[in-house]
């Protein structure tokens, strides 16, 4: 579905992605693991038009989004939630939720209202606060309004930049139920983690990113019986 | 006999860049002051009342002035120690046209000669003739403001080469990582306004004598948007970036014909353009480190 | 005690028209994180080609109004495209000065095409004096008072009730969040300096008619009467903007009754030095605005 092509990405001089390849399929988790600095919040960008590759291309089923602006690219059907949250702190949930739609034509209003309705129901808390405004949320509300806000774009596909960082594990689990669910109920995801484990259990399929490349791709099982990532990212033996 | 005029201009040229030198101090670390014009002004009624209403020989009213315009500088610096940006620069400006209007009020005349002398309001304050009373010429006035002028660019050179000069920097260029270094900016900013407050100065003071008149509205912001100006066009890499800035506007604008009547026009729309292409004006660090590694392989060569 | 009270009525009055300066600056500064102080001459030249207009064509209330408006959009969107859309992102300093040399410039232009200075302009609010208990008002004052309520209610409508207005408030609150929601942040800026330079453009008006003329001056007039009240109510706050405007009416009114018009001057200054050296924040801004807010910035 989305197809990123031997993508180079470069901050100055720096090559920060070198011909990365990957592929996240229709109705399915695909996770991004790897250490800081090896490109995976790059990748998010670079796909979501916030930074520009040098070459290669990416392609969400027949659009060619290389090189779009982000605005345009958003338009298209690709959703970022990004780090850290970055809701709207002064403006309400409500707002919050409605911009996130800004990328549909107004002639979609009807379906907006409905999708925001959708929205309150998947995520009862954040009704109940609609009128508050965002900075007062909690963190794990505040990851749940980013994800709606991204959801009422009506995303082909939604690309999340490490949903758990800062959260309590219980929360963390949550988010991740979250994830699975609207994973069930046919949203594409491209998830960015640092935690292995919890994207081991939603993911449909792993990529390994390691120095602005992919060192590794396969589904989870696959991931497990390799000796070599098993230590390095889930720590074996250990914990 | 040189040309008057043209000893006019120059001279004018030397004493604007000393105000444009101490916007310049100011911008290298960090601090974009709209108000320099308030302590040239300040210096230039001090060293003006001085010789004229209470006889001090010019070297010493230089002093007297230049050190009250620090002294207020030093004053400004430590009250705005907590914010910078635009809110310092705001705040700069705020306290320049608070003197400019005190300016209005200050009256304090001596009768000399059977006449009445000393600033007087929105009149002005005229009659500063120690030039004339000391049988000074035109040459000689441009050629002690040039050399006042060289001293301080002596001075600044040794400035920016020794660690004070480099903290200045560092300063402009990341004040948090300043203080992580474990320098207090509290010390280096108000020295920096002190040390800009005494050159503004040093030009206030024979701005008066130069012209002889003064007159509160000369001090307005105007004044010092040019001086900031100039340091910002001639470039922030050397201390001679704000003396080719007022050789363009005062040497070159000025005396263009075609341009009489719209220097504003130009000056205000090269600025912007300025700005937009060389935001650290013409000789920037990057092209004097350049030149300088030119002019070395010349010399060896 | 009369004579105070009646200083805070008269004061409230003046205010409301420096509020209105004032939402513009604050307008600017909440979306862009920059100072525009071209503000003030450009709705000058504004107000020239209003009068302009006046004097050789038509004494229409309703096209000096437009012409005015029009041409404050006009000026503002250069001042846009040269100060603020062509200056680096990063470099709000740089637009700050940049604007600062433009005002020279703009100032210029404004004395090459109407070389007498002082022109009368129109006014079309009738003059009397109300009374009421011991207090009096000017009805010039009222309409100007009553007007920018009607403006205040409008921009608030604007901002709250509408898909742009939403928008711009998105970009204001966070810049990079709405960036992920499609919103194209420079059309964006260009869309706050056309509003802003609308209500710039409606404000000179009005305290243009209520004084009957303008003058070369009136730029100066209105980028330190905005600027002053935004500061001292808080940047980027548009309820700051409108408190800081009627606490300086309210404070030059006395200072003027008590100390006349040089007095009036230095403590509007005075005003604004002491705010930014106590509270940088302003009213309802933020205690402290540098080291916290620029640590926080790197996070």
């Amino acid at each position: 579905m989305l197809k990123v092509d031997n993508i180079v990405t470069r901050y100055g001089a720096i090559e920060a992605l070198k011909g990365l390849n990957l592929e996240a399929r229709e109705g399915q988790v695909t996770c991004l693991l790897g250490p800081n600095g090896a490109g995976k919040t790059t990748t998010l960008f670079t796909i979501a038009g916030i930074l520009n590759s040098h070459s290669g291309s990416i392609t969400l089923e027949k659009d060619n989004l290389t090189n779009l602006s982000a605005a345009g690219i958003v338009r298209k059907g690709v959703a970022l939630v990004p780090e850290n949250r970055l809701i709207f702190p002064q403006m309400s949930v409500e707002e919050n939720l409605i911009a996130g739609a800004f990328a549909r034509p107004r002639k979609d209003q009807p379906a907006i209202n409905a999708d925001l309705k959708g929205i309150y129901e998947r995520f009862p808390q954040l009704k109940e606060r609609s009128a508050q405004s965002g900075g007062t949320l909690s963190g794990g509300e505040q990851q749940m309004l980013a994800i709606g806000r991204a959801l009422m774009a009506r995303p082909k596909i939604l690309m999340m930049d490490e949903p758990s960082l800062g959260l309590a594990p219980i929360i963390v689990e949550e988010i991740f139920g979250i994830i699975s669910l609207l994973n069930k109920e046919g949203v594409s995801i491209l998830l960015v983690e640092q935690n292995a484990r919890m994207a081991l259990k939603v993911a449909h399929r792993i990529y390994l990113l390691e120095g602005g490349k992919v060192t590794f791709n396969g589904n989870p099982q696959e991931m497990q019986q390799d000796e070599v990532i098993q230590r390095a990212y889930l720590g074996a033996g250990s914990t | 006999m040189p040309n008057d005029y043209l000893l006019t201009v120059i001279s004018n040229i030397g004493m604007i860049s000393l105000i444009a030198l101490s916007a310049y101090l100011l911008l290298i670390s960090g601090e974009i002051s709209f108000g320099q014009q308030a302590y040239f002004g300040i210096s230039a009624y001090a060293g003006a009342i001085a010789t004229t209403l209470w006889g001090w020989p010019l070297w010493l009213a230089l002093l007297f002035g230049s050190s009250l315009a620090a002294l207020a500088a030093g004053f400004v610096g430590l009250l705005t120690l907590r914010i910078s940006g635009l809110y310092f620069s705001i705040a700069t400006l705020a306290f320049a046209e608070m003197v400019r209007l005190s300016l209005f009020k200050l009256t304090y005349q001596i009768e000399i000669d059977g006449e009445l002398i000393g600033p007087n309001g929105a009149e002005g304050f005229g009659e500063i003739r120690w030039i004339f009373d000391n049988d000074v010429s035109v040459l000689e006035y441009t050629l002690l403001i040039y050399g006042i002028l060289l001293l301080v660019l002596f001075f600044l050179v040794l400035i920016e080469r020794s660690r004070l000069g480099m903290i200045f920097r560092m300063l402009g260029q990341d004040p948090l990582l300043t203080r992580v270094q474990g320098l207090n900016p509290v010390r280096y900013k108000v020295t920096a306004a002190i040390l800009a407050g005494f050159i503004a100065g040093l030009g206030g003071t024979l701005y008066a004598h130069s012209f002889t008149y003064i007159e509160p509205q000369i001090f307005n912001m105007m004044l010092g948007v040019h001086a900031l100006a100039y340091g910002l066009i001639g470039g922030l890499g050397t201390v001679l970036g704000p003396l080719i800035g007022v050789a363009i506007d005062i040497g070159f604008l000025e005396s263009v014909r075609v341009i009489q009547g719209y220097r504003m026009v130009v000056f205000g729309g090269l600025v912007a353009l300025m700005l937009i292409f060389m935001p650290r004006g013409i000789f920037d660090e990057k092209r004097v480190y350049w030149l300088k590694s030119i002019a070395r392989r010349w010399f060896r060569a | 005690m009369t004579d105070f009270l009646q200083n805070c009525i008269d004061g409230v009055m003046f205010g409301s028209g420096y509020a209105l300066l004032a939402l513009g600056f604050t307008l600017v500064f909440g979306v862009m994180k920059r100072l525009n102080l071209s503000f003030g001459p450009s709705i000058m030249l504004g107000a020239y080609a209003g009068t302009w207009v006046y004097l050789n064509f038509s004494q229409n209330a309703l096209l000096i109004v437009l012409v005015t408006v029009i041409t404050t959009v006009a000026v503002g969107i250069y001042v846009e495209r040269l100060c603020f859309w062509a200056v680096r992102r990063d470099a709000a300093i740089a637009s700050m000065v940049s604007s600062f040399a433009i005002w020279m410039q703009l100032e210029e232009v404004a004395m090459h095409l109407l070389p007498e200075r002082t022109y009368p302009f129109p006014t079309f609010f009738t003059s009397t004096v109300i009374d009421i208990g011991p207090f009096f008002v000017r009805s010039e004052h009222i309409s100007m008072f009553l007007l920018t309520l009607v403006l205040l209610a409008l921009l608030h409508l604007f901002l709250f009730r509408t898909r742009p207005g939403l928008a711009l408030r998105a970009v204001s609150d966070n810049p990079l969040a709405s960036t992920y929601m499609g919103i194209n942040s420079s059309n964006i800026f260009f869309l706050a300096f056309a509003v802003v330079s609308v209500l710039g453009g409606l404000a000179g008006f009005l305290i243009l008619s209520a004084d009957s003329q303008v003058t070369p001056f009136f730029g100066l007039w209105a980028t330190f009467k905005g600027l002053i009240a935004m500061m001292l109510g808080g940047m980027g706050s548009l309820t700051g903007a409108i408190l800081g405007g009627l606490l300086l009416g309210v404070v030059e009114a006395n200072a003027f009754w008590y100390g006349g018009p040089l007095i009036r001057d230095i403590s509007a200054y005075l005003l604004l030095f002491i705010m930014l050296i106590v509270r940088p924040g302003g009213l309802v801004g933020q205690r402290i605005v540098t080291q916290q807010q620029a640590a926080y910035e790197r996070v």
